[in-house]
């Protein structure tokens, strides 16, 4: 029985000194960074749908090389992360149809760190009208581009019909979205004054629902990325 | 006397430790095969060719092109291994399911950002041949050495074409690296994307003039190496050509790891359309059966064929068996297992449009399904089993449900909402409408995967002579056809037809449509022979990368549905007809443009920062 004790008791110690000899001492994931996505055209906040618009963030004080991360936007064009490293980051917005921005911002992120960024977009979409007969919805807009040079061409445009105000591409009814698209496939400089004023019409809404839409025109960039009007709120008798 | 004893004791051992001392420790470890014993026989090398072969980045039956989940084969982990070691049988995760050949058991373009191939290991093994091969020259003749030499370099450039069609330029390593050597070695740099590809054209031309004109099957010979050049070449003109239009910007494509000046394009053009002239009068397109239909099924399924060029082939006795009869056709024509992935309509009307409406819109009827393929083209009935077709002496009874009674036009039914539609379906085989299946055998039901969902099965490469009870998982045995003379026909045409040689490209397209049974056409525009390779090599896994060479993906997977054509039995009139419809998975497709190269993996990244800059978007 003894021997039997000293075992377990020598077995104990063991464990016990190898346990806990060091501890993590790297920060937590404490810092966060926030900030708005500011249209240069209207200075409001950019019109995005979820995740159109990304902040990619380097670590260049971990590595020469790092993995990007990338904080999605959200639908009212800011964005935040609570949970970054601190550390000294590069940071640059991509993939939204904007003129791409080239010189990436260097700082260093601690608690409550912010940056607004400044992002022209390829086209605005410019007065928005909605008329709604029986169950069908008109939709009529203008399209203007504030930078005409170089502009990618426009694929299409169509509306975005969702039962929530999180509306835009990947969150909308397809048979009232994605099926109510009109093809353009032309270079901006090439459309007639009449091309740039767009009506689409969407039938069969539903009677009694609540619905939220918006407008988006689709350009030929790197990310096929889509400009955004407004939301509109629509209530169908 | 005890004296005595002590001595002839004392001498024993004397003589004893010094009979067995001295003897020498400077052997080889007898545990290890040495160079030598590999390569100063023909055994040897063919062992150790053998194990090369295995690793070649052929996508074939097996093939995984999201990665795959095969893992921990014999102790070893492999996550994501593509090109799979461990057999998997679920041989219906193919390229043509996120394309819109076929449809199924993808949920949507879920291939694009690849699964980390790098077979640099395999390259290495190559790169060890060619450095040993030389020594041996004695032992093996200096012919036969040549003639390994030029295989050796046919496998290095076909594993790097497996690495540059899915990432653009990567280190072109053409020497054993030796583990010790500093770090600044090992850590070699990413080359252009354009030097990866004249690597490969030099690469395949020594090949081509070191290697014997015959060969074993599943070995590769002088041809093998000139029709793959024609392949590799005609990517690499594409990609100059439509990459220069289509592309995304980045670091990656300034500094040249990523796409190729359009100036370029004509040479390569010209590099594929002389590789595939070189095969001209040594190979030729199956045509032994004068029933067109039966012909190209047996295409695919006969030894011997002299349009093989390079296959792969299996068996069930090692263990390499692959299960493409048992998960392409129903259970119902099988001994288990199950399907799913299906041929879409949208494929089917690439070579005709099928003659399911009549001129006032409304559906035409028919007496029974199978009289809907009445006239088609026999190549097409060789590749897709239509509705109505049989195999193993059943039929595909394939049915989406019953109209108790039809009225109106085809257009004005698919537009109705499901529940304002009078059809009766059923999720059940065996559910009965006044008596009557209400869905086939064979489909089409929306409950599980295993029926139809498109109205089509996948015809090409299926056994048909296998008896029922013997289709079953890891018991198909018919050879891959990798490289075949049609593939090269259409190689020629497609860059004749971008170097505006018509001429030649119409004779071409033309040796196959009258192989196919199809009519002839009278202009090859890049249009005709694009499509027509689309046709010919349905399944083959050739149109994902066509599709990305022609920088055409993102405009035709751009949300894209596809469409399946549905079955229907009306009641009342005894009739069928026929509904285009989109397929019932509704499975959305998008290819990004980013896809258009896939990333370097991470880990290759985390060990070599040269590798870096990482493709535009990632």
């Amino acid at each position: 029985m003894k021997k039997l004790m000293s075992r377990v008791l020598l077995g104990v110690c063991m464990l016990a000194s190898a346990a806990c000899t060091k501890i993590d001492n790297y920060g937590g994931p404490n810092a966060s960074f926030q900030g708005r996505l500011i249209d240069a055209t209207t200075h409001a906040n950019f019109e995005t749908s979820q995740n159109s618009i990304q902040v990619q963030l380097e670590q260049i004080s971990w590595s020469a090389t790092p993995t990007p991360q990338f904080i999605p936007s959200k639908s009212d064009g800011t964005f935040e992360d609570t949970k970054l490293f601190k550390g000294t980051y590069r940071i640059i917005p991509k993939g939204g149809a904007f003129w791409p921005v080239y010189d990436s911002v260097k700082m260093e992120i601690t608690q409550g760190s912010s940056h607004d960024f400044e992002l022209t977009p390829y086209v605005v979409i410019k007065n928005l009208t909605h008329e709604l007969v029986g169950t069908t919805l008109t939709l009529k807009y203008d399209i203007d581009a504030p930078v005409v040079a170089g502009l990618p061409t426009i694929i299409d445009t169509q509306p975005y019909v969702n039962t929530t105000k999180l509306v835009g591409a990947g969150a909308s009814i397809r048979d009232y979205s994605e099926t109510r698209a009109v093809a353009i496939n032309k270079e901006f400089i090439d459309l007639t004054p009449g091309e740039k004023s767009i009506t689409l019409t969407i039938p069969n809404l539903i009677s009694g629902r609540k619905f939220f839409a918006r407008v988006g025109v689709r350009l030929n960039d790197s990310f096929k990325s889509s400009n955004f009007s407004e939301v509109i709120e629509i209530d169908v008798p | 006397m005890k004296s005595i004893h002590k001595i002839i004791i004392a001498i024993s051992i004397c003589v004893g430790a010094s009979i067995t001392s001295c003897q020498k420790l400077n052997i080889a470890p007898t545990n290890i095969i040495t160079p030598d014993i590999i390569f100063s026989s023909e055994a040897g090398v063919n062992a150790y060719l053998a194990n090369i072969y295995r690793a070649l980045p052929i996508e074939d039956f097996k093939y995984r092109p999201d990665g795959g989940d095969d893992i921990n084969i014999n102790g070893v982990n492999y996550s994501h291994p593509g090109f799979n070691p461990g057999n998997p049988w679920m041989n219906f995760y193919c390229s043509g399911a996120v394309t819109g050949e076929m449809v199924g058991p993808f949920g949507g373009m879920d291939i694009g950002g690849g699964f980390g191939f790098w077979p640099y290991g395999s390259i290495r093994d190559v790169n060890y041949l060619i450095e040993q091969l030389p020594n041996h020259k004695a032992q093996l003749t200096e012919a036969r050495v040549n003639a390994l030499l030029g295989e050796a370099h046919f496998l290095r450039a076909y594993f790097y074409f497996g690495l540059v069609k899915r990432y653009g330029g990567v280190p072109i390593i053409t020497k054993v690296q030796d583990p010790a050597a500093p770090l600044s070695e090992l850590q070699v740099h990413r080359d252009k994307e354009q030097a990866t590809w004249d690597f490969i054209g030099a690469e395949l031309d020594l090949g081509y003039q070191m290697m014997p004109e015959t060969s074993i099957p599943g070995k590769a010979n002088r041809y093998v190496a000139a029709a793959l050049k024609s392949r590799a070449m005609l990517y690499a003109g594409c990609i100059a050509k439509y990459g220069s239009v289509n592309f995304v910007d980045g670091e990656a494509r300034s500094a040249g790891y990523v796409g190729i000046g359009a100036d370029k394009a004509n040479g390569y053009f010209t590099a594929a359309f002389d590789a595939a002239k070189l095969l001209e009068g040594h190979y030729s397109l199956y045509n032994a059966n004068a029933d067109k239909v039966q012909n190209y099924v047996d295409l695919f399924l006969k030894s011997g064929s002299p349009e093989n060029i390079f296959i792969k082939q299996y068996s069930i006795n090692s263990g390499t068996a692959h299960s493409w009869d048992d998960t392409f056709s129903p259970r119902y024509m099988t001994a288990n297992a199950l399907s799913r992935s299906y041929p879409t309509l949208d494929l089917v009307q690439r070579f005709t449009t099928l003659q399911i409406t009549n001129v006032d819109g409304t559906p035409k009827r028919f007496d029974n399904l199978v009289d809907l393929t009445a006239g088609l083209e026999p190549r097409l009935l060789a590749t897709v089993y239509f509705p109505g077709s049989t195999l193993r002496g059943l039929m595909f009874d394939t049915q989406r449900g019953i109209y108790p009674s039809f009225s109106g036009t085809a257009a004005a039914e698919v537009a109705k909402q499901p529940s304002q539609r009078s059809y009766i379906i059923s999720g059940d085989v065996n559910t009965l409408y006044q008596g009557k299946r209400v869905i086939g055998f064979t489909g089409i039901s929306t409950s599980g995967d295993e029926l139809t969902r498109t109205g089509f099965y996948v015809r090409k490469y299926i056994d048909y002579n296998k008896p029922k009870s013997t289709v079953d998982l890891y018991k198909s045995e018919q050879p891959w056809i990798d490289l075949r003379y049609a593939e090269v026909l259409l190689n020629r045409a497609e860059a004749a037809a971008e170097l505006g040689n018509t001429g030649d490209a119409l004779t071409c397209i033309n040796q196959i449509r009258s192989r196919a049974g199809a009519t002839s056409v009278n202009n090859a525009t890049i249009d005709v022979v694009r499509n027509e390779r689309c046709m010919e090599l349905a399944f083959e896994n050739h149109y994902y990368w066509d599709l990305k060479r022609w920088r055409i993906a993102d405009v035709v997977l751009d949300n894209a549905r596809f469409k399946g054509l549905m079955p229907y039995y009306v009641f009342n009139e005894n009739k069928y007809i026929f509904l285009n419809e989109t397929e019932t998975f509704g499975r959305n497709y998008n290819f990004e443009k980013k896809y258009y190269y896939e990333p370097i993996p991470g880990g290759e990244l985390g060990k070599n920062p040269n590798l870096y800059p990482n493709n535009p978007n990632y």
